[in-house]
């Protein structure tokens, strides 16, 4: 095995050998700005499509789809957006993005509470069944969600239940993601069993634990998801297309679905517009919470 | 330093509750009748394109003024989505108060109890062609009442037609004089004008197609009444013609959604019910438009019929029958509402209305029409089977299909048959 | 596990069961508490719909009658209906094409930012963001309009002289259009790509470099075996994903699967059966024939990972 040699003569060893601290700086320069052009180019097509599209929602009807489809128009408007916040069929805007809140805030609300306690249940009390349990719990990651759909919206039609808000909330309460649950367990496996000893040791029962203990470490799993769960929500268009029937109910993918069906065939602006709007909690979000995101993503693929 | 479980355990039940009642408590106050200080508000939906819908909105606003008790929530869609919306609605949740339907799939919601018996409010009907009030009937029950008539036409613009040096047709063809006519004005206009669409996939065009050699489309039992070679032949009417310039390309249709070629001014040429007249009109900008009765291997049988263009219905399920009642009758008898929607819904059925309408122009081309067409005239065909609906929607797809060239026209005639007899074993 | 002394004490007047299993049957019953929200999920609302919607299989259900069997005339009906063999081979032309694709972009541009180079957290989100709202309704409008006559994408292959049209209207190309939206949302398992790289000790690549190996020998004797349970990972969830695809489809094609069914996936179809026709039973044929074949998919990622993936502790 040959070893490195810092810049000297390299006389010994006959064969060549890679240096990698031999590398000049102007070398480093070199390759590192190729990165950046590389990257940067990458970035600028990934964005394009985002970008289009929040400049099409400025740019007068005439511009879009044809004639001026540079990135800059000199017309750039608030016109679009305002056609937009008008709504539509008599139902405002803001009526549609309160639905859209309610549905994520529920959604959130119901994933935390129940994928927590899931969580603990999976990952710290060893109860009989837990293995089995567990496991079919993955297995619902895997399963298709057609086979489900049907006999659920059947049992909410025979309810009365369509057209409200219970169908596509229940579940968020009973841990119905099992990909949260997941999350959770995996972050809830790193915490030390110590912890858990000692209070048990001063009388704590689970409850306690739970709540005093665990919760307050997890602060980063239940961030990740609340936020995965807020975003889901927000973009969620099969469930309320199943069960919401009634404009004044629907969040913004349904409402955008209704302006898409309505809205004059080149009325392209406000139809992007509505969709940049749509879609503005979402990237707000992810401005904000962007590591956190990031790195919830990241976690799931790590071996537990 | 608050309490975490506390605090969560407040929002929790905040905002479930919030989404309950928010889910529950839509249907709160307001009763069977309302007031111009606490007006009921019912909803109304329709098929249209947006010349239709701005003059909706002109009547619902009118109807409004006249009514301050009553608020109108309008909405509407294209006519293929429509229904996808309206089964969705009747499953769960309700359909709307009231609706504009279709001839075509009366018999499905009525049958199974989604629409209003409309004998049982007031409707003002006095004014209406006896002949025209049975079909929005099903077994002694008022299910519909028509707003207009609709006859079926070859349209054209003039000025096209002038611009390429073709003669304007007099409406006594036959198919192969109008396949040439396309032809003709497919070749001259070199890539940017084409002839028309593909005729042959409007399923009321076979209809009429059937009707001139005395068939009839479907028996007393639901049954289909014509056979696989009819189709065949009437789908190889147009088969010299596709992949011409005679009809315009599927894929160019397709981008121009939801205008139709014709109101792009892609094509010089459609053939479609006579009502479509108004939205054409306002789709293509084009200062005149003309109608001419389809074409017959026949000249002394048109095949042609008048079919209730569309009917107005209420959701069985409706919380204020009364002011339904009352929109309804608006609509199909108020003279202003004539002068509102004047043909482009159709000819007004109730006489009271079409009185009260002046028509001129263009309309008026469209009531000398039906009226040019009067001797003509056959009775209208049966309500369609139960799920005739999917089948007219079928119609369309697979010719679609045959002019991408996905499929022959033996295999279009075999995949159309195949949903035909599925749906009528299903509903046996 | 150590046993607690406090617990015994509080309650020794009364006669007590051995602790182990005193606290074994707590531990049951804590469990189960703090498991019920999921349990009661998982019965009514996955194992119950399951059994429910196999049983419908065989079944004309449309909603508004009864119920009557039929047996297995839905299966045998969908094997002859040709539109659903179309979705089947759109759904496998997408699921095929699509995720490998989708795959070698997150990996290879993992790789170029598996670096120590400055702007890491930038570009990490940059290719993220796309992932977070690929498959709203709102990017389905936006692409159809980018996608259309005339639009960016047109005009800017028309720049280098390709003049395809409008893909939105054009059968052959709108399945392109659809591979090339979920490739654009790379960012997700990319993120994943870059965690695992991360976890190579970088000695074996420097190790690797003494004995001269090139960039191609390191990847394929390094990084792959290295990073192949993320690989397994990625490859199962993203197929799986690619399955269930409906948003995109739905606004793009208007809710109708064209033009031509090119945009006809299993799960819009299957919706347009189910939902717009109303034929449950027929729909549900479809559901459990999509989890049959998903199964064996899976069945089959798993037993050939056998050969492929290597986990951390196995001898190299």
């Amino acid at each position: 095995m040959a070893t490195p040699t810092q810049n000297q003569p390299t006389t010994t060893t006959p064969a060549p050998v890679y240096n990698p601290k031999s590398e000049s700086t102007t070398v480093k320069r070199i390759k590192s700005t190729i990165f950046h052009i590389v990257a940067l180019g990458l970035v600028a097509m990934v964005l394009y499509p985002a970008l289009w599209m929040i400049s099409a929602a400025f740019k007068p009807n005439s511009e879009i789809g044809g004639a001026n489809n540079a990135l800059w128009s000199n017309n750039f408007s608030f016109d679009n957006f305002a056609t937009a916040m008008e709504g539509i069929g008599g139902v405002s805007t803001l009526t549609f993005f309160t639905n859209s809140l309610i549905l994520a805030v529920g959604a959130v609300v119901g994933t935390v509470l129940s994928a927590s306690i899931s969580a603990y249940a999976f990952a710290r009390i060893n109860f009989p069944g837990r293995g089995l349990f567990f496991g079919m719990m993955i297995a619902t990651l895997l399963l298709p969600f057609h086979v489900v759909i049907i006999p659920q919206y059947i049992v909410f039609q025979q309810l009365g239940l369509v057209d409200t808000y219970v169908p596509l909330l229940i579940g968020k309460f009973l841990a119905a993601d099992a990909f949260f649950v997941f999350l959770m367990v995996q972050f809830m496996r790193g915490l030390p069993a110590e912890l858990d000893e000692a209070a048990r040791i001063d009388g704590a029962g689970h409850v306690r634990i739970f709540g005093s203990i665990m919760l307050p470490l997890m602060k980063p799993a239940l961030i990740s998801t609340s936020i995965f769960s807020f975003i889901w929500s927000w973009n969620d268009f099969l469930g309320p297309l199943l069960y919401l029937n009634t404009p004044d109910k629907y969040p913004l993918p349904l409402a955008l679905r209704l302006f898409v069906d309505q809205t004059q065939s080149s009325d392209y602006g406000a139809m992007i517009a509505m969709s940049v709007l749509a879609l503005l909690p979402v990237l707000v979000f992810f401005l904000v919470f962007q590591r956190y995101i990031v790195e919830g993503v990241s976690t799931q693929g790590l071996k537990g | 330093m608050f309490d975490r479980r506390k605090f969560l355990t407040t929002v929790a039940l905040g905002t479930a509750s919030a989404a309950f009642l928010s889910a529950c408590g839509q249907s709160s106050t307001a009763g069977q009748t309302g007031s111009a200080e606490n007006p009921v508000t019912i909803t109304y939906t329709w098929w249209g394109n947006d010349d239709r819908a701005e003059r909706t909105r002109k009547a619902i606003a009118l109807f409004e003024s006249k009514n301050p008790d009553i608020k109108v929530n309008g909405n509407f869609s294209d006519f293929a989505g429509y229904w996808q919306k309206r089964a969705t609605e009747a499953a769960g949740g309700g359909l709307p108060d009231v609706m504009q339907w279709d001839l075509s799939y009366l018999r499905d919601y009525g049958q199974r109890n989604q629409l209003l018996d409309l004998g049982t409010v007031k409707i003002n009907t006095d004014a209406f062609d006896k002949s025209l009030l049975p079909s929005g009937q099903i077994r002694g029950k008022t299910y519909g009442i028509p707003t207009s008539t609709n006859a079926f036409a070859v349209y054209y613009d003039p000025a096209k037609l002038a611009s390429l040096g073709i003669a304007e047709p007099d409406g006594t063809w036959n198919y192969k004089e109008f396949n040439t006519f396309l032809a003709e004005v497919g070749a001259k206009g070199n890539g940017t004008l084409f002839g028309g669409t593909d005729y042959t996939g409007i399923w009321w065009n076979f209809n009429i197609w059937l009707r001139q050699n005395n068939i009839q489309a479907f028996t007393e039992d639901g049954k289909l009444g014509f056979s696989k070679d009819d189709l065949k032949k009437w789908w190889n009417l147009t088969a010299d013609l596709r992949g011409t310039g005679a009809i315009v390309g599927e894929d160019k249709a397709t981008q121009l959604l939801p205008k139709s070629p014709f109101g792009s001014n892609v094509t010089a040429t459609e053939v479609t019910w006579d009502n479509f007249m108004a939205g054409y009109l306002a789709d293509s900008g084009a200062k005149e438009l003309k109608l001419v009765p389809v074409p017959s291997d026949d000249p002394d049988n048109l095949g042609l019929f008048l079919k209730p263009s569309m009917l107005m219905v209420a959701s069985a399920k409706t919380k204020y029958k009364d002011a339904a009642a009352r929109f309804i009758d608006f609509m199909v008898n108020d003279p202003e509402v004539g002068q509102i929607f004047k043909t482009s819904r159709g000819v007004p059925a109730s006489k009271t209305q079409r009185d009260g309408t002046t028509f001129e122009g263009t309309d008026k081309l469209v009531v000398d029409y039906e009226k040019s067409i009067e001797k003509y005239l056959k009775d209208a065909p049966e309500p369609p089977i139960v799920g005739f609906g999917t089948l007219e929607s079928t119609f369309k797809r697979v010719t679609q299909d045959l002019n991408y060239g996905k499929l022959t026209v033996d295999g279009a005639v075999d995949a159309w048959f195949k949903e035909a007899e599925d749906l009528i074993k299903q509903n046996a | 596990m150590t046993q607690s002394p406090t617990l015994s004490r509080r309650t020794a007047s009364a006669p007590t069961p051995p602790r182990k299993s005193r606290r074994r049957g707590a531990d049951a019953r804590a469990g189960y508490t703090f498991l019920l929200p999921w349990l009661l999920g998982f019965i009514a609302l996955t194992v119950g719909p399951m059994i429910s919607s196999l049983y419908l299989s065989f079944t004309n259900y449309n909603l508004f009658d009864a119920p009557k069997w039929i047996g297995f005339d839905n299966y045998v009906s969908l094997f002859q209906d040709e539109r659903f063999l179309q979705s089947v081979g759109v759904t496998m032309q997408y699921v095929v094409f699509g995720t490998p694709l989708k795959l070698a972009a997150a990996l290879a541009i993992a790789m170029l930012l598996n670096s120590k180079r400055k702007g890491q957290g930038f570009y990490r989100s940059s290719f993220y963001a796309p992932s977070l709202i690929g498959a709203s309704v709102s990017i389905a409008i936006v692409w159809k309009a980018m996608f259309g006559d005339s639009g960016p994408v047109d005009q800017g292959l028309s720049f280098f002289g390709i003049n395809l049209g409008g893909w939105v209207g054009n059968p052959n190309m709108t399945m392109g259009m659809m591979i090339l939206l979920t490739v654009w949302q790379f960012g997700a398992p990319m993120v994943i790509f870059l965690a695992g790289l991360k976890q190579i000790p970088a000695d074996l690549y420097e190790a690797a470099s003494m004995d001269g190996a090139g960039p191609v020998r390191k990847f394929m004797n390094i990084t792959w075996p290295m990073l192949s349970p993320v690989i397994f990972f990625n490859l199962l969830m993203e197929t799986i994903h690619a399955f269930q695809i409906f948003a995109s489809a739905y606004i793009i094609s208007n809710g109708e699967g064209g033009p031509a069914g090119s945009t006809l996936f299993y799960t819009l179809y299957l919706y347009l059966r189910g939902f717009s026709d109303f034929r449950m039973g027929y729909a549900s044929a479809m559901a459990w024939l999509l989890v049959i074949v998903v199964g064996i998919i899976t069945l089959i990622f798993f037993k050939t990972s056998k050969s492929w993936v290597h986990y951390s502790g196995d001898a190299k």
